[in-house]
């Protein structure tokens, strides 16, 4: 069957894109403001073609044999495989499974969706090939199955937020541009050495499939699992027990500060303060949850024992993830920072589902990045409108904005009400999960149920700041309300049109998921139910956690 | 004939004659000068040996190397007028422009 | 997705539609929210559907007659408990160890008893009742124009919670609708979002049912670990209930209870209330009056087959004396607080705290007597339904009362607002210093506005527990089963003696009430020129006080005897005269002497003792020439009569140090806001500056490190050629060595 991966989803965005901003790069200005609107259009209209060729693929329109009904552990969907570096062992290696299709569907949306929100910004010449350029570069990471493969779009996806923040970014963009390149990019370079040392301990005399024919080793994403997954049985230790935990540290640490986790997290709440809208809709969307996803595609499936045992580190690191981001939040007088800080507090869920090894943790930590992936965006719209239209962004400076801003309040009490949680909203599902999970981890475990405090206490707070956010801007001001010094007594306008219908657009998509989980819920329970027979139970044996 | 001994001697101290004048000297003649010192010293020590070991390897080196200082020395010169062009000078301690 | 409906356990045609009961109200809220944004203004949708009003009537009426209908066929029958159908809603599974991984699942269903039907009506009929009155209340106001789509909005979103809460068949969904309905909480108590104190209440009111809803999150969460489930079908299973620690479960719970404290405001999460009623008045009546503050009560009240469960014989009565002694504490610290309001709305609220504590006495009553007796013993059946009848019953009792009440004082302030309007023309907005909500511009208005006072007497009536009128049936069945448990276990001597002497209180204070606002000559010449209310916020206050009159009708048929267990039924054994007769016999003739002489305590605290103290200080007679209507006369007279004769100066109490530390609230906010100000706030900021200076202070320090070696290394570049020949040299040295070995 055709390939419906490499060239639609990940070739056709970057080359596209990096063929129209070079054209218009040659043109003189006023050239390029005219272009700017077929432009936008155009972009506008692939992205959504986009959409409709992964929601097609959800619903098994192309009829390949089992789409995601029959789930099965390291097996793949749409998968295509073009010899790169033969010699090496680099495969052009593409797939889809359970745990993947999902991000890449909400890549998809969200790209049209943050098109749409930010369809005003400047130099939209350059800035929409750019927004398509880091969707193309995030879908490749996701539907990557070679370990080059994987690194070279996961760097890849650094230039275009780069680029992003520094020429569209706010006051102090050059320091918070270089701080999360330099950042993310040392972590990064700590999982290369891990992927690379994985590569070597490979045994060339008994080369596996698609192997190099020069070194006998392989980049094979799925080659590897299924050695490893054999490695794994039986007690014994793939690669060895301290070479297995190293290695799993070393892949953790890229993917821990990419999530980000606290410690590894200053890098965020700099760059989105200082990104563009569009640029932090994509980054707390999507890359974010990159982390997250590459967690569970290598060192999960290919470090098990070594799961188990930093369990208690994973756990930690997450809980201390969800209260520090939250309590940390609070103290916050910048909206954007308190949405960034808010985001490492969901992505300590993330970390907390993942380490109660049980389906119903992992299936919670998939379904958050889900839910999460369609919240943050529509939190960072907000907060980019009261940029846009208020030029402020500092709680308290403003009062009773929902009298002159009415779509406005009414899109922020939505969002923020779905980041905290609320029932019906897509967020509620995980979070009930995670609590779930980890109570039941605690008590089988005889782990101390003080553990929960955390979870609890976050709760409330996260109740706590949103609310006094809201009650800052847009609640209160009295009949004549309080507007910000920045708008120096001009009228205050409400969101544009184009705004109005993104925040719209990922409201009802909210609800959607709210209410209706099971779409992609159940996708990614079969994969977790799959991924612990296969891998998990034969592996570690009559263990349900714990150290 | 002469002990090949002594000339190796006297090769190690012009070459090092040489090497000394290279790292102390600041005028840039000087120092292509010395360079030359040090590779007359490395060519008689290349005849040094060809008498020691009767061997013909050693002219041919000594010949080679004749060939490629002439030449080294022809476009250093060539290089140094073109420094002076720009900078008046050849002292080598004021040519610094590419000092941090 | 899969769905599957159990077989049809009530007998009846409506019951399939059942989810339009919450689906009508559901879907009316886009409706309204949109017709509202796009119409604004326009005359029609102003005047003929009154800004959604009418459409929100719509879907309320709906749901109420699909309710009637289901009801109807439930009591007809009376046949077994359950589910009417259910869908699976979430999927995952749970690894126990051991070779395979358990599958477990969440639903959704629709599930209906004798709880269920109960709350149903109250909550249908109550949410109608207050939409009408709500069209004559807010449309009415100036104020409120052009913004009231919003206001039926987030009703209507309320109502299908509320709803929703009540006929949803686990744990689960009715932990979702509660979180409904505390959203919708949030924003109809901030529906002046301009006015900061309306903002900070509403802040107010979701944090601290907020912290009450993590208790009940981790509740639940503890409820699943024990059951696997949280079905009410496997829950309730009394084989399930048999394999579960008892310890456990006390535990999970009581962290629900925490939760139930929250939402139905009871010490020490009582807070909230009072300043809710920065709302407008038809949510202060329906919310936290009539339904949302039921909704903790009907979390305990779904605990009872845990109690009444045969395996936790004795196990659970720490619990239920914790619930009653909660509910206890809160009546009389509520009743005392009451004593110093000015604001007619205050008093309602703090008197709301106060029977809501009732209810929770009774309910930890009921629920001691059914854990500790067994419940397959007729005598005990009959006692423990008695019991968990009457509390049932007082909710029901005091929904009508309450909602009536509050629907009252919206007339009154109403009124109060449109005269001073009347005299005062230029005094606009609410920045005026004129409080339409206190008693002090009240008096006297019972000449002018002869329904609102009849309302509000005969809710006061029941709400004190007058003898025959409303609450009196209930409350009494309250009163006596705390005593009865007190009798039994000592501990339970702190809840009864609370519900005792907290009936003289409401006794006072309601009396105080209706004196201070109807009673009098009136205070101002504002007051003088009020006249009656319109048609819209007549009709509720009508049909209610209808309701509250003939509640002896209701307790004939035994709502009384409400059990959640179908093997009893009152009303099929009985018929109406004679269940009236049976009433009438053990209310005023009981046959244990102990509770005969109990229960005229009683009536007389709460309805000789508590309203002559009132009598004595307040009121008197109503302005000379003015004419009220026949049933005020005796009231009037009365006051008259004892405030002529025993008027005493209260001024010495008036001024206390208590009276003062009532009015302050006993200063419990005081130091809730303390701590959260002081401790909260402060070690958030603390903590933000840690995560600036030190965390992310870590990172500036390798940056600088960094940036020094480098420009130490940097230094090396001198551009002299001199020094790079120096390193040439240097450096060939160094391969020579390495090539060749030291030397």
């Amino acid at each position: 069957m055709q390939d419906l991966i490499s060239m639609p989803l990940v070739g056709f965005p970057i080359i596209a894109s990096l063929i129209i901003m070079g054209t218009v790069s040659n043109l003189s200005e006023e050239v390029r403001e005219k272009l700017v609107n077929p432009i936008r259009w155009a972009i506008l209209l692939f992205s959504l073609g986009l959409l409709g060729l992964t929601t097609a693929m959800f619903y098994n329109y192309f009829g390949d044999l089992n789409g995601f009904e029959g789930i099965a552990f390291n097996n793949y969907e749409f998968t295509k495989r073009y010899s790169w570096v033969d010699s090496l062992g680099i495969y052009w290696s593409v797939g889809l499974d359970a745990l993947s299709f999902p991000m890449v569907w909400l890549t998809t949306l969200l790209l049209p969706i943050t098109i749409i929100a930010t369809w005003d910004e400047k130099n939209g010449a350059f800035y929409h090939p750019l927004i398509l350029f880091m969707g193309g570069a995030l879908i490749g990471v996701f539907v990557a199955l070679d370990l080059f493969m994987f690194y070279v779009f996961w760097e890849l996806t650094l230039i275009p937020m780069f680029f992003l923040i520094l020429k569209w970014g706010g006051a102090d963009r050059k320091y918070a541009a270089q701080k999360f390149f330099i950042y993310t990019f040392t972590a990064s370079v700590v999982m290369l050495l891990g992927l690379v040392t994985l590569y070597f301990l490979q045994n060339p005399l008994e080369p596996l499939a698609y192997a190099g024919s020069l070194t006998g080793r392989t980049f094979d994403i799925p080659e590897l699992v299924n050695y490893a997954q054999n490695a794994n049985m039986n007690g014994n230790w793939f690669l060895g027990a301290s070479m297995q935990k190293i290695i799993f540290a070393m892949l953790m640490l890229g993917f821990l500060v990419k999530l980000p986790a606290v410690p590894f997290h200053t890098w965020l709440p700099d760059a989105h303060v200082e990104a563009p809208t569009g640029g932090s809709m994509l980054l707390a969307g999507v890359m974010l949850k990159m982390g997250a996803y590459g967690m569970f595609r290598l060192p999960i499936a290919l470090f098990p024992h070594a799961l188990e045992y930093f369990q208690l580190v994973l756990m930690a690191i997450g809980m201390v993830s969800l209260v520090w981001g939250s309590i940390v939040c609070l103290g916050q007088t910048n909206l954007k920072k308190m949405v960034a800080y808010s985001s490492v507090s969901h992505m300590g869920v993330i970390c907390i589902g993942i380490a109660t090894m049980q389906p119903i943790g992992w299936a919670a930590a998939l379904f958050m990045m889900f839910a999460h992936g369609i919240i943050s965006p529509h939190l960072f719209a907000v907060c980019g409108a009261f940029k846009h239209h208020y030029h402020s962004m500092e709680i308290g400076d403003m009062r009773g904005m929902a009298k002159h801003s009415p779509w406005l309040a009414t899109s922020m009490m939505f969002a923020w009400m779905a980041s905290l949680g609320l029932p019906l909203l897509a967020g509620f599902v995980a979070e009930l999960m995670v609590l779930i999970a980890l109570w039941h981890f605690l008590v089988a475990e005889g782990w101390s149920v003080l553990w929960m405090v955390g979870p609890a206490l976050t709760i409330v707070v996260t109740a706590a700041f949103y609310l006094w956010s809201m009650q800052r801007t847009i609640f209160e001001g009295g009949d004549e309300t309080q507007p910000p010094t920045s708008m120096d007594g001009h009228p205050i306008p409400d969101i544009a049109n184009h705004e109005k219908l993104a925040m719209f657009v990922l409201a009802m998509f909210t609800i959607l998921f709210g209410v209706m989980p099971w779409i992609v819920l159940d996708m990614m329970n079969d994969w977790t139910v799959q991924i612990f027979e296969g891998l998990i139970m034969p592996i570690l044996g009559n263990f349900s956690g714990g150290v | 004939m002469i002990d090949p001994a002594w000339v190796s001697g006297l090769s190690a101290i012009l070459f090092i004659i040489g090497l000394l004048g290279v790292f102390t000297r600041k005028n840039a003649i000087i120092v292509l000068m010395c360079i030359e010192l040090m590779l007359n010293a490395a060519n008689m020590q290349f005849a040094a040996a060809a008498i020691h070991h009767g061997d013909a390897t050693g002219w041919v080196y000594a010949l080679f190397a004749i060939a490629i200082a002439a030449s080294e020395v022809a476009i250093g010169l060539a290089i140094f007028l073109a420094v002076y062009g720009k900078h008046e000078t050849i002292t080598l301690d004021d040519i610094n422009v590419l000092s941090n | 997705m899969s769905g599957s409906s159990s077989s049809q356990i009530v007998d009846s045609s409506m019951a399939e539609y059942a989810p339009l009961i919450i689906l009508l109200p559901l879907l009316a809220m886009p409706v309204i929210l949109f017709l509202g944004k796009i119409f604004n203004t326009n005359p029609t949708w102003k005047n003929t559907l009154k800004e959604g009003g009418i459409i929100a009537l719509a879907a309320m009426g709906g749901a109420l007659f699909i309710s009637l209908v289901i009801i109807k066929d439930y009591i007809g029958s009376f046949s077994n408990n359950g589910d009417i159908f259910s869908l699976t809603w979430l999927n995952t599974a749970i690894w126990e160890g051991g070779s395979s991984v358990t599958s477990i699942h969440f639903g959704f269903g629709i599930y209906i008893d004798h709880i269920t039907v109960m709350l149903l009506f109250v909550a249908a009929f109550l949410c109608f009742l207050i939409n009408i009155f709500a069209i004559g209340y807010m449309n009415t106001d100036p104020i409120n124009e052009d913004r009231n789509h919003r206001f039926y909005a987030e009703f209507v979103l309320f109502c299908a919670g509320m709803l929703g809460m009540v006929l949803s068949d686990s744990f689960l969904w009715l932990f979702i609708f509660w979180e409904i309905m505390g959203l919708c909480s949030y924003l109809l108590i901030g529906f002046y979002y301009e006015r900061p104190s309306a903002s900070s209440a509403a802040k107010k009111a979701f944090m601290t049912t907020r912290i009450g809803d993590v208790f009940l999150m981790i509740g639940l969460v503890m409820l699943w670990d024990l059951f696997g489930s949280l079905d009410y079908s496997v829950v309730f299973d009394t084989a399930n209930i048999a394999a579960v620690n008892p310890g456990s479960l006390q535990l999970a719970l009581g962290m629900m209870f925490v939760g139930a404290v929250g939402k139905s405001a009871q010490f020490p999460l009582h807070v909230w209330l009072p300043d809710a009623m920065e709302g407008p008045t038809p949510v202060s009546a329906l919310i936290h009056a009539a339904t949302m503050v039921n909704a903790g009560l009907y979390l305990v009240a779904r605990m009872f087959p845990f109690f009444g469960a045969e395996s936790m014989s004795g196990e659970l009565v720490d619990l239920a004396f914790i619930i009653a002694s909660i509910g206890g504490i809160t009546a009389v610290m509520a009743a005392g607080i009451a004593f110093v309001q000015d604001d007619l709305k205050k008093v309602l609220a703090y008197s709301t705290m106060s029977q809501l504590g009732y209810i929770f006495t009774g309910l930890g009553a009921a629920l001691w007597l059914a854990n500790s007796l067994d419940y397959h013993d007729p005598v005990a059946q009959t006692i423990v339904v008695v019991a968990f009848g009457a509390a049932l019953f007082h909710l029901f009792n005091h929904a009508m009362a309450k909602g009536m009440l509050f629907m009252a004082s919206g007339s009154v302030i109403h009124e109060i607002h449109h005269a001073h309007h009347h005299l005062h023309p230029d005094d606009h907005g609410d920045d005026d210093d004129f409080d339409a909500q206190s008693m002090e511009n009240m008096g006297g208005l019972a000449s002018k506005m002869p329904l609102t006072a009849t309302a509000m007497l005969v809710g006061s009536a029941s709400i004190m527990g007058l003898p025959l009128i409303g609450g009196f049936w209930s409350k009494e069945g309250i009163i006596a089963n705390a005593w009865r448990v007190a009798l039994e276990d000592p501990r339970f001597f702190f809840p009864a003696a609370c519900v005792l002497v907290g009936a003289g209180m409401t006794g006072f204070y309601m009396s105080r009430m209706w004196l201070k606002t109807f009673a009098g000559k009136p205070s101002n010449e504002v007051a003088a020129h009020v006249g009656p209310t319109n048609n819209w916020i007549k009709t509720p206050l009508f049909i209610l006080t209808f309701v509250t009159l003939s509640s002896i009708l209701l307790a004939g048929m035994g709502f009384a005897h409400w059990a959640p267990d179908s093997e009893y039924s009152f009303l099929s054994e009985k018929g109406l005269v004679e269940g009236i007769m049976y009433e009438l016999g053990h209310a005023f003739a009981n046959h244990d002497t102990f509770f005969f002489i109990l229960t005229y305590i009683a009536i007389a605290l709460g309805a000789i003792l508590g309203p002559f103290m009132a009598m004595s200080l307040f009121g008197g007679k109503l302005e000379d020439g003015e004419e009220c209507k026949p049933w005020f006369r005796p009231v009037i007279r009365l006051n008259n009569w004892v405030y002529d004769k025993y008027h005493w100066d209260n001024s010495g109490i008036a001024t206390s140090g208590l009276a003062i530390a009532l009015q302050n609230r006993l200063y419990i906010d005081k130091y809730y806001d303390l701590a959260m100000v002081k401790i909260v706030a402060g070690f958030s900021n603390k903590a933000a500056e840690v995560d600036t200076k030190i965390i992310d202070g870590t990172i500036k320090q390798i940056e600088d490190k960094s940036q020094k070696i480098s420009t130490t290394v940097r230094s090396l570049t001198t551009g002299s050629a001199r020094d790079y020949i120096l390193w040439v040299a240097i450096g060939t040295l160094l391969i020579f060595f390495f090539i060749w070995g030291v030397a």
